[in-house]
């Protein structure tokens, strides 16, 4: 359902990703591991076009994300509102979480389905509660971000991502910025979405939950995909001498 | 202490004259309300200008910030009003004219629009970028973004700097007078000629102001902290 095609992106004349293909199935979980400057972030950002890849295409059920028409005729690239339109099915949650301080959480998470959707506010409310349960923060719909932990915050960002009800949830290193007390509790929540058959693509430094939860692992190495299999191929037998000595570095038994 | 000099201490003239001062106190908040919507407006689409992706509507927007935040209010007030009519009228062939108040209204806030051009501008650019991708990661448009996510979080920002400029933009009002506006100002001038008793009715007039900045200033302080405080 999402299909990536030799996805290029230069910042300058730094070469971040290098040309990078994978397809993500329907209900799949794929975990993007790697060192920072990998590319790892840049590939998910590209993804939802916050990164415009240098070249390269991103197709969500058979559609290209950046560029109009079929593969007749030339194609060109897409304009920002419909860039917009296609982006809505992509749920992404950040590092830094990003909750609007000046709305309160049930606000944050109904803010897209009503100004970007059309939803009724009370059609909104009904899924954005519903989004809340399911991060298990229905409780502190009325307090603003500021009261809230971290990991709560990151909950609740979670939850504005859900309430669009997209297709395929990514997540940029969800839990990095988060104290580890507080990095149980969002992994937590992202079993759970996994579990519920959610597609989901994550980038993270939680070697736990790529080897329990995913159904593949992409090691990305210098801008490229070194290796990428199942869960218990890249943790049990890594091929190459580089994910072998990251994972020895990172996973600690 | 002597007769003359109890007569020239009497506030009591100025009670006399309440209701034309009164009058003259409410003329100053129409010009302040007038200026106040004339430089908010102006002010904001200067700061939009100035955070645009072009580079010439970027200049725009810096040209207008610079000329009107460095022109001191009584050279622009007179501008306003003798000069800019003389030119609309040349170009358009005709008699124009703009009454004291109009001018007022319009050199105030043009002045004021540079300051908060640049409250409204840094205000913006603090927005962290996060909260905008976040936004358009869940399929806002740029628009939407400024009015629902940016601004709310501006005007939570600047509203402390912008409480200071308001109480400058009030005490501007006085020199409206200067172009018989008449103002609490203008019209304590009319007594005192009549009267010849300036000690107590400019004293009066300037308690009266500082009066109104104190009291107003500290309300608005107090209500924007107890605003502010829920969301950091």
């Amino acid at each position: 359902m999402i299909r990536v095609v030799d996805v290029h992106k230069r910042f300058g004349t730094l070469d971040v990703l290098k040309g990078v293909s994978f397809d993500v199935h329907r209900g799949n979980v794929l975990s993007m591991i790697g060192a920072s400057g990998s590319g790892k972030s840049t590939l998910l950002r590209c993804i939802n076009y916050l990164e415009t890849p240098t070249s390269g295409d991103i197709f969500i059920d058979g559609e290209s994300i950046g560029y109009r028409g079929d593969g007749s005729r030339p194609r060109r690239p897409r304009p920002l509102a419909e860039i917009n339109r296609i982006r809505r099915d992509l749920g992404i949650v950040f590092q830094q979480f990003n909750l609007w301080p000046h709305m309160t959480v049930l606000g944050n998470v109904v803010e897209a389905p009503i100004r970007v959707r059309g939803m009724s506010r009370k059609e909104a409310e009904a899924i954005a509660e519903a989004c809340l349960r399911r991060v298990r923060l229905l409780e502190k719909a009325h307090e603003y971000p500021a009261r809230l932990s971290g990991g709560q915050q990151q909950r609740v960002a979670i939850a504005r991502a859900l309430a669009m009800q997209p297709k395929v949830m990514l997540f940029d290193e969800a839990t990095s910025s988060l104290d580890p007390e507080l990095t149980d509790e969002v992994l937590a929540v992202m079993r759970d979405l996994a579990n519920d058959g959610t597609t989901m693509i994550v980038v993270t430094h939680e070697m736990a939950f790529a080897r329990d939860v995913s159904d593949r692992v992409m090691f990305l190495h210098n801008g490229l995909v070194e290796e990428d299999g199942p869960a218990a191929q890249i943790f049990g037998a890594p091929k190459s001498e580089r994910l072998r000595q990251f994972i020895s570095k990172h996973v600690h038994a | 202490m002597s007769d003359s000099l109890r007569e020239i201490l009497d506030i009591g003239v100025f009670w006399e004259f309440r209701n034309i001062l009164l009058r003259g106190l409410l003329v100053n908040f129409l010009v302040f309300f007038g200026a106040a919507a004339v430089a908010l407006g102006v002010g904001l689409g200067a700061a939009l200008l100035r955070v645009s992706r072009f580079r010439v509507l970027r200049a725009v927007g810096t040209v207008h910030v610079e000329i009107f935040r460095n022109a001191p209010d009584y050279v622009m007030i007179v501008w306003v009003h003798f000069v800019l009519p003389l030119l609309i009228g040349t170009l358009l062939h005709t008699r124009f004219e703009l009454n004291p108040f109009a001018s007022g209204v319009l050199a105030l806030g043009l002045v004021y629009s540079g300051y908060f051009a640049e409250t409204f501008r840094t205000g913006i650019e603090a927005v962290p970028s996060g909260h905008l991708e976040a936004g358009r990661s869940l399929g806002m448009g740029e628009t939407l973004l400024m009015w629902r996510i940016v601004l709310p979080q501006v005007v939570r920002r600047m509203l402390p700097e912008s409480i200071n400029i308001f109480i400058s933009l009030f005490k501007a009002t006085t020199i409206v007078s200067l172009i018989a506006v008449p103002d609490l100002m203008y019209n304590v001038s009319m007594i005192t000629q009549q009267e010849m008793r300036p000690l107590p009715l400019y004293t009066g007039a300037a308690l009266v102001y500082f009066a109104i900045v104190l009291v107003a200033g500290s309300a608005l302080r107090a209500v924007a902290e107890r605003w502010r405080a829920k969301i950091t």
